[in-house]
């Protein structure tokens, strides 16, 4: 029988009367990766923030290494060795890489370089030690996240979400150290969306829905079709990627030879009614070019146009006024108010048509309108967006953009955090888009979801547009092209 | 050169400060002297003491405007009882206690109350100034004993005692600064929620820092005694927010985790040398606010532009960086 490292007795929680955790039992066995998996807001990621300290339950024991967490505080959990990866990374913006990862370790932050520039090397990915943090993007700012975790050599660690942002690379690197970890007779929790990331490196699997364990077993004995009805009751697999549909003869977005921030000499057509997929991996350039369409960056050269006419968007706000909108891949830097209501958030982008004196109660009733058909899971539209869990701050972000009517639309990552029910819907509501003729720019690191919502793809790498392939591409057949360029562009 | 100068607040500053300094020196002959300089040091005491306490408080992303306040209520204290009878470092030692305690106070309700420290920090401003009129009875606090003003007594190479006081401080806090626990300070003023996150002890740090200032103020309210001898009861009044602006002047960021002790004593000085300068050249003190302000403004603003254009400097440079390689693209219809 392994040892027990850290265990959650019938935990409980609610915010004000409304429940979250009801009576959860959990626990983290040495030399073992738990999967925990639930819909958006089933409450893992609170379960998880109690176990660490960061919440303090309503009712329930939580051990550490057999000993009670107490005083319930994070600093309590990390002596006790836990640590939590969290879900949206918090760094220090005016502080650098290094110092970011070691703020709180026992010695002066100098004493780790070796040993993070070794992990950074072993991760692959392009971060130097000493960059300002604020200058990070969002999925180097979850390696810097991931990094904590790894060079604090917790006993127990739990990472919530930290695939999200990264690309198949990547993940299968932090999948080398997990199993690394799991050897050495760490615990580790894991939580993700996807269920393939799960297989591949938990052992043992406990699903939450609506605050209550669902099913907690072995990986290797419970089906994929078990877990998927235990998280939530009607929702079967991810669908098929639906037929090929023939492309409209109508350009609505033509871009010729466009130079900007991080990517030179750009050209691409984007059709009425079609999905493009944007891949490649991190620092590739996407996002860039992405903002640069919207005006949110300079434009060093090229030309855009929208539906065969000239198109120059310096701000976002003259690109809104002509439906050509971006979903951030950042949601809680750039894409929401997180103290603002809900409703507000979803008129956010479309305010210059708001009467003069506004109406609350139409606002609301746009809100409610995507609440039903998004499935955002919420009490009332009223509540800030920061009280929602991640998946669902993700699908208030999507209502923004679907307020402004776009004829482009540019997402970018817009299944980060989204569970597969939500995905799902979120999948079909950008095929209905494409029909009813919004162009629909799709970025995403994740190949699967490329390649099931795409018409045509197109590779990034080292900010060159490297390659294209038709919609219904293997996986594989991405992967080699934007790997094999960024070898290519290293060289 | 010039770019590292313009890279660093703290040595535009400098370089401004120099400029300055060297104009008036030629306008007014005889300005420039080792006199001037000590000039400048004992007038800036007090404002330096009290920006070197509210130094961490704004670093935490915390603010305190109460200083001028805890200054009079701790040279109040001092007053009353070294005019009682009491030996002098009872009266210094029962100065500090105030000061500390009165930090303690806004600390508590900062850290342990969650009030917001603009608020806490106002609230309590009015609070120490009323209990220190009723303490006097409004009266003024005259004919301090010598022993008071000999603090402000030249002896050591020219330093007073408090002159002397002031440089440990400046060195104290630049020590801890660099320690790994100084770190923590700019840490929860950068990011309140990481620093939880990682386990920094986050209200005890706020809390430290309110007490902190709370004791540097004590300290001010002594120099200001020995100063001037006496006790006014608007002593202090209102030189919180010129610490403020010394403050912002050198560099230290109101929205907390940015700053360096070098660039609060840079702005301090700043500050007192344009005091001292319009003396020399004979402009009536009622101009000096005027010209005060008027300097804060032109330095941030010309600071601002220059950041700006050097912060869009970078970018570009950051992203012509492997950018430039002849084209590789292809072009999308071609495989489509
Ligand atoms: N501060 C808060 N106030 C009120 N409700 C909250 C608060 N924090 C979380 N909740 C609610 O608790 C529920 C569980 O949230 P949690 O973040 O644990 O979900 P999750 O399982 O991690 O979801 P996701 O997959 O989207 O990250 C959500 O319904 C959320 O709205
Ligand atoms: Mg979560």
């Amino acid at each position: 029988m392994t040892s027990v490292l850290a265990e959650l007795g019938r935990v409980s929680k609610s915010y004000g009367n409304v429940p979250v955790l009801k009576g959860v039992d959990f626990e983290v066995r040495a030399g073992e990766v738990h999967a925990l998996l639930g819909g958006n807001g089933a409450g893992k990621s609170t379960l998880m923030k109690i176990l660490a300290g960061l919440i303090a339950p309503s009712a329930g024991r939580v051990s550490i290494g057999g000993a009670p967490l107490s005083p319930a505080t994070p600093a309590q959990a990390q002596a006790m060795g836990l640590y939590l990866v969290p879900q949206e990374a918090h760094i220090f913006p005016n502080q650098s890489v290094l110092e970011n990862i070691c703020i709180g370790l026992p010695r002066r932050a100098e004493a780790y370089r070796t040993r993070i520039r070794d992990l950074i090397a072993e991760l692959g990915v392009a971060l130097s030690p000493d960059a300002k943090a604020s200058t990070l993007e969002i999925a180097d700012r979850q390696v810097v996240e991931i990094l904590r975790g790894l060079v604090r050599e917790a006993k127990v660690l739990i990472l919530d979400e930290p695939t999200s942002a990264l690309t198949p690379h990547e993940v299968e690197t932090l999948f080398e150290r997990m199993r690394a970890l799991r050897e050495t007779g760490h615990g580790l929790v894991f939580i993700s969306h996807k269920l393939h990331e799960l297989r591949a490196v938990s052992d043992r699997i406990t699903v939450l829905r609506d605050g209550y364990v669902m099913h907690s077993a072995k990986m290797s004995e419970s089906g994929d079709a078990e877990i998927l009805a235990a998280m939530s009751p009607g929702v079967g697999a991810l669908r098929e990627r639906r037929a090929d549909r023939a492309r409209a003869e109508r350009k609505t977005l033509e871009v010729t030879g466009l130079c900007g921030e991080g990517f030179v000499d750009i050209s691409f057509d984007l059709h009425h009614g079609e999905v493009l997929g944007l891949t490649g991996v991190v620092g590739a350039g996407r996002t860039e070019l992405a903002e640069t369409l919207v005006g949110l960056r300079p434009r060093a050269g090229g030309k855009i146009a929208l539906e065969g006419r000239p198109f120059l968007a310096r701000t976002p706000r003259e690109a809104v006024r002509q439906n050509v909108v971006i979903l951030s891949e950042d949601r809680q830097q750039y894409g929401l108010f997180l103290d603002a209501p809900l409703f507000w958030n979803t008129s956010s982008l479309v305010h210059y048509l708001l009467p003069f004196v506004l109406r609350p109660s139409a606002e609301r009733a746009r809100f409610e309108g995507y609440r039903k058909t998004l499935g955002i899971k919420c009490e009332t539209a009223d509540q800030p967006v920061r009280s929602l869990s991640g998946g669902n701050q993700q699908k208030v972000l999507l209502s923004k953009c679907l307020a402004a009517k776009p004829r482009v639309l540019i997402l970018d990552e817009p299944t980060r955090g989204v569970d597969v029910g939500a995905r799902n819907d979120i999948y079909e509501l950008i095929e209905q888009l494409a029909d009813a003729g919004t162009a629909v720019l799709l970025i995403s690191s994740d190949f699967d979801e490329v390649v099931r919502l795409s018409d045509r793809i197109a590779v990034m790498a080292g900010g060159h547009l490297v390659g294209a392939l038709a919609g219904g591409s293997s996986t594989d057949e991405i992967a080699q092209l934007a790997f094999e360029s960024k070898e290519a562009a290293h060289a | 050169m010039l770019e590292r100068i313009a890279r660093e607040r703290v040595a535009t500053l400098f370089l401004v400060t120099v400029i300055v300094l060297l104009l008036v020196g030629m306008a007014a002959p005889g300005f420039l002297s080792a006199r001037t300089a000590s000039i400048i040091w004992s007038n800036g005491l007090v404002l330096m003491l009290v920006a070197l306490g509210i130094f961490p408080v704004i670093l935490t992303r915390n603010i305190d405007v109460s200083g001028g306040s805890v200054l009079g209520l701790s040279a109040v204290t001092l007053g009353l009882t070294v005019n009682a009878g009491a030996p002098l470092p009872v009266g210094i030692a029962a100065a500090l206690g105030a000061g500390a305690a009165a930090g303690a106070l806004n600390g508590g309700l900062v850290a342990l109350l969650g009030v917001p420290s603009i608020v806490a920090t106002l609230g309590t401003l009015g609070l120490f100034r009323g209990v220190m009129l009723i303490a006097t009875g409004g009266e003024w606090i005259e004919e301090l004993p010598q022993g008071v003003k000999d603090l402000a007594d030249k002896g050591f190479f020219g330093l007073s005692a408090i002159g002397i006081v002031a440089l440990a401080v400046i060195v104290v806090v630049w020590l801890v600064l660099r320690t790994r626990r100084g770190r923590w300070i700019f840490a929860v003023g950068d990011n309140r929620e990481a620093a939880r996150h990682l386990g920094l002890p986050v209200r005890r740090i706020e809390f430290f820092a309110f007490v902190w200032a709370g004791l540097m103020y004590a300290i001010a309210g002594i120099a200001f005694a020995a100063q001037i001898g006496f006790v006014p009861n608007q002593a202090g009044s209102g030189l919180e927010l010129r610490a403020i602006a010394a403050l912002v002047l050198g560099g230290i960021s109101l929205l907390g985790g940015v700053g360096s002790v070098a660039g609060v004593v840079i702005g301090v000085i700043f500050f007192t040398s344009i005091d001292t300068a319009l003396v020399f050249l004979k402009i009536p003190a009622y101009w000096n606010d005027l010209i005060g302000g008027a300097m804060l403004l032109a330095v941030l603003l010309i600071d601002g532009r220059l950041r700006i254009a050097l912060e869009a400097r970078d970018r570009a440079a950051r992203y012509r960086r492997g950018g430039t390689q002849p084209s590789k693209s292809r072009d999308l219809e071609e495989a489509a």
